[in-house]
């Protein structure tokens, strides 16, 4: 079940939302349990058994590797065992059939594949059981002795299946002891507000522009046309992306759980350092934090650091999907960083602001134009479109039609993926009690209801509304 | 602090109340099982079974029983729609939003040329003796081109009607010259529906007795009457939008003429090609014809002739039929999404059939699986 989505919106969230706030607090965690079982059931039925499984492995291991505190060789050996079961399940459900493929392309042989269907969130919730029994390794958290309190933090339903990775050390505390009220209720669900009229009126919006320009036939579409479909693929996962989370943030707060941030407007980074400190935060911390720097980080002189740095993005590229498009488009980002870190990286600081925005948007819409196309071919194609080898022409009038339909809301995209809103909103706050500042927010408040009936009318009409992480 | 909230809590209370709202109004109302307005069955409640819970149909079907049944759907898809009018949309749904008042459905790369060559040329490969006819009427988006959104071309059917053609064995009757030559004149297609007018339909039978050699009648010669002017068809509910003027439609009679029209399926006989009691509804153009129906006879009782007619059509000869009624003593229309018996034996075994039309329009002609019934 997609949060934007009738079923969700009218059905889901108001029945559940409802049973939570009038239960006891001690029975809140399982009412919230139950339905995220029910809500990774309804797309999900027969994988349930696997999260549960996942839950139990870590579970145990956390308890055991408590009984065994001061041996260090089981806890050594209980961590391994955790990772390598996980890691087991990930390359099972996700990889297999990638490394089969692989293996029939190398070796021309013929082992049929496994055809499984994906299991929804597994990537995220094999990666915060395992953030999990790291830091009980690392003694940074208490063992969790309440298993159901343990599988209600695995299988949270906001951020269960598109992120943001939560971590057991930020929930850790608010599931057994967390202030419910209705400032939390408020502001929560003004960020899950926020984050549905990101998703149903700019993220499917630009979704549906690249659509339409992706799907042309080849050599008919012009330079710039090609351009303005990778920018529009760009926001739409920027946005849809960020939509998910700030709905999980929204519906966490709701429920009095405080998740950590996951984008601050990525898309307007000078640097591609930069970028990936704003991007999908809670994923490129936990690289760093559990595998940069449990290889050593940059504190084993430079070759091992720049091993390092290939490894992690190597494994940041696979994360997102089984096939080498991903693999390609880490990869492009681990050469770039190090580039970044040893070559030109003091020489950008010195380019006008302006160049250094430039040159980071352009990596990143290059490195989404690889990230879409599974297909080797067709992102060749698309390539080649870009830059005007495909017998195409710079701008043709359908460049014109398209912008004339999406325009509007494309150029909406761009000034939201600045930082403008909350710059907006601060000069507002300054104006303090005058009748300016009244009668303003008087406008948002009615924009932000005019909004949301928006939003489900869209949802009504059973406009294109795509979930984009199945592969994740 | 919480004096900054105001706005916020404002926001969020009439959210959840309108979601809260939603809920019990959706649970309460009863529930239709026919839509109107979109001229089509709407979902069921999914059944309930383990194999349809493990398989995720029951979820599916679900999601799509929510949204058909969503109060106020119709009004929720009308503020959608003014809305992406507001940001200079000319494309919903894949309907463009052409000059004066006219939504024309976009034209999809046909999939199903060689299929639809082989089907005619083998159906009139195989009549003994009557003649087969072959009519591709365009659509809005052909003849009304220069009302299309500027930077849209909307040339794509035009060339691929003009293929078909060429590869039809049978005599061919272009009609695309005439209703150009017309269309500023007359409203030859309805604004709000994809069928043409009866002025379209009264221009393609000029061509047809043209080809025939059959006597045609001028305009004034009708007895026409507008019956309404508030038919809002299948385009406008794609796109929905409640600040489009309904249509005119037109009927052009002649007054003399005493016919009998047998719906073979029904076994319903009467004296009239309408049934004005669709105006009532919204899908007011089937009052040509009554609709679908496999099979109708049309005969015409007080006439010499004895020479008979099979048009096998799509929705687009329901409102050109009246204007042939007076040329044969028996007219068969036959639609075959539905007639399932081989009409080229059914043609062969009646002598008095001398002519076979085929009539579809340039959007169905590859879509629909009728095509493949005729042969």
């Amino acid at each position: 079940m997609v949060f934007s989505s009738i079923p969700f919106l009218f059905f889901f969230l108001p029945l559940f939302f409802l049973l939570y706030y009038l239960v006891p607090f001690r029975a809140k965690n399982y009412v919230l349990l139950v339905f995220s079982l029910l809500f990774y059931a309804w797309g999900e039925p027969i994988y349930i058994l696997l999260m549960v499984l996942s839950s139990v492995i870590d579970y145990s291991i956390g308890r055991l590797m408590d009984r065994y505190d001061k041996v260090f060789w089981i806890r050594t050996c209980l961590l391994c065992a955790s990772i390598f079961a996980n890691l087991s399940i990930l390359g099972f459900f996700k990889y297999a059939d990638f490394f089969i493929e692989t293996i029939n392309l190398i070796a021309h042989t013929s082992i049929p594949t496994l055809d499984l269907p994906l299991p929804i969130g597994i990537s995220f919730f094999t990666f915060q059981t395992m953030s999990y029994s790291i830091d009980l390794y690392r003694r940074e958290v208490k063992v969790e002795k309440n298993f159901f309190s343990f599988m209600t933090y695995v299988s949270m339903f906001p951020q269960l299946i598109a992120g943001p990775i939560v971590r057991f050390s930020t929930v850790n505390e608010e599931l057994h002891n967390r202030v419910i009220d209705f400032r939390g209720f408020y502001q929560g669900s003004f960020r899950f507000l926020q984050g549905l009229i990101k998703k149903v009126l700019l993220a499917n919006q630009m979704g549906a522009l690249w659509n339409m320009i992706q799907g042309q036939p080849y050599g008919t579409i012009s330079v710039l046309t090609a351009w303005l479909g990778a920018v529009a693929f760009t926001l739409q996962l920027y946005f849809d992306f960020s939509a998910y989370s700030d709905m999980a943030i929204g519906m966490g707060q709701m429920m009095g759980f405080h998740y950590l941030e996951n984008f601050n407007y990525p898309l307007c980074a000078k640097s591609v350092t930069e970028f990936w400190r704003r991007w999908h935060i809670s994923l490129s911390t936990w690289f760093r934090d559990y595998v940069y720097i449990s290889l050593g980080g940059n504190r084993k002189g430079i070759i091992k650091q720049i091993r390092n740095i290939a490894i992690v993005w190597f494994l940041t590229g696979m994360w997102h999907g089984a096939s080498w498009n991903y693999i390609l488009w880490g990869v492009y980002y681990g050469i770039l960083l190090i580039l970044e870190k040893f070559i030109w990286g003091k020489a950008l600081k010195r380019w006008p602001k302006i160049l250094q925005h430039g040159y980071t948007f352009l990596i990143v819409v290059v490195g989404f134009t690889v990230f879409v196309f599974e297909d080797w071919k067709k992102l060749g194609q698309y390539m080649q479109q870009m830059i005007g080898l495909a017998g195409n022409r710079f701008v043709s009038t359908e460049f014109l039609y398209h912008f004339r339909n999406y325009g509007v809301l494309f150029l909406c995209c761009i000034v939201l993926a600045m930082p403008f809103y909350p710059w907006l909103i601060k000069q507002i706050q300054r104006m303090k009690r005058s009748r300016i500042e009244r009668l303003l927010k008087g406008c948002f408040a009615f924009g932000y209801i005019a909004l949301f009936i928006l939003v489900v009318a869209f949802l009504v009409s059973d406009t294109y509304n795509p979930f984009l992480y199945f592969r994740f | 602090m919480m004096k900054r909230m105001i706005y916020q809590k404002l926001v969020s209370c009439f959210v959840t109340g309108i979601i809260l709202i939603g809920m019990v109004v959706f649970l309460l109302l009863p529930k239709k099982t026919f839509s109107e307005q979109e001229n089509q069955e709407l979902e069921r409640f999914p059944k309930f079974s383990k194999e349809a819970v493990l398989d995720g149909s029951f979820i599916e079907g679900l999601e799509a029983y929510l949204c058909d049944h969503f109060p106020l759907r119709n009004s929720f898809l009308n503020i959608k729609t003014q809305f992406e009018k507001l940001l200079g949309k000319k494309e919903i749904n894949e309907v463009y939003l052409a000059k004066d008042g006219y939504l024309i459905e976009k034209y999809k790369e046909p999939v199903n040329n060689e299929k639809v060559i082989r089907v005619f040329n083998s159906f009139a490969n195989s009549l003994q003796t009557a003649e087969c006819y072959v009519m591709l009427a365009p659509t809005a988006i052909t003849i009304y081109q220069d009302k299309l959104p500027v930077f849209v071309d909307g040339s794509r059917q035009e060339e691929n009607r003009q293929y078909l053609m060429e590869q039809m064995n049978t005599k061919v009757i272009d009609i695309g010259g005439i209703l150009k030559e017309h269309a500023s004149e007359y409203p030859l297609y309805y604004r709000l529906d994809h069928h043409w007018t009866g002025y379209g339909a009264y221009f393609a039978y000029r061509v047809f007795c043209e080809e025939l050699g059959l006597p045609a009648r001028e305009l004034e010669e009708y007895q026409i009457s507008e019956i309404t002017k508030e038919f809002k068809g299948t385009i406008y509910s794609k796109v929905c939008d409640f600040s489009a003027k309904g249509d005119s439609i037109t009927l052009f009679q002649l007054p003399e003429q005493k016919l009998k029209v047998t719906y073979v399926d029904t076994e319903e006989v009467t004296d009239s090609l309408y049934e004005l009691e669709y105006l009532d509804k919204k899908d007011k153009y089937s009052l040509f014809l009554n609709n679908i129906h496999p099979l109708v006879e049309i005969e015409n009782l007080e006439i010499q002739s004895q020479e008979e007619l099979v048009i096998v059509k799509d929705s687009y000869a329901n409102c050109f039929v009246p204007f042939l009624t007076e040329y044969y003593r028996k007219i068969y229309v036959v639609d075959t999404r539905y007639y399932r018996l081989p009409i080229s034996t059914f043609i062969n075994e009646n002598p008095a059939i001398k002519n076979v039309l085929i009539l579809y329009n340039m959007n169905t002609i590859d879509t629909d699986l009728g095509v493949g019934g005729i042969y």
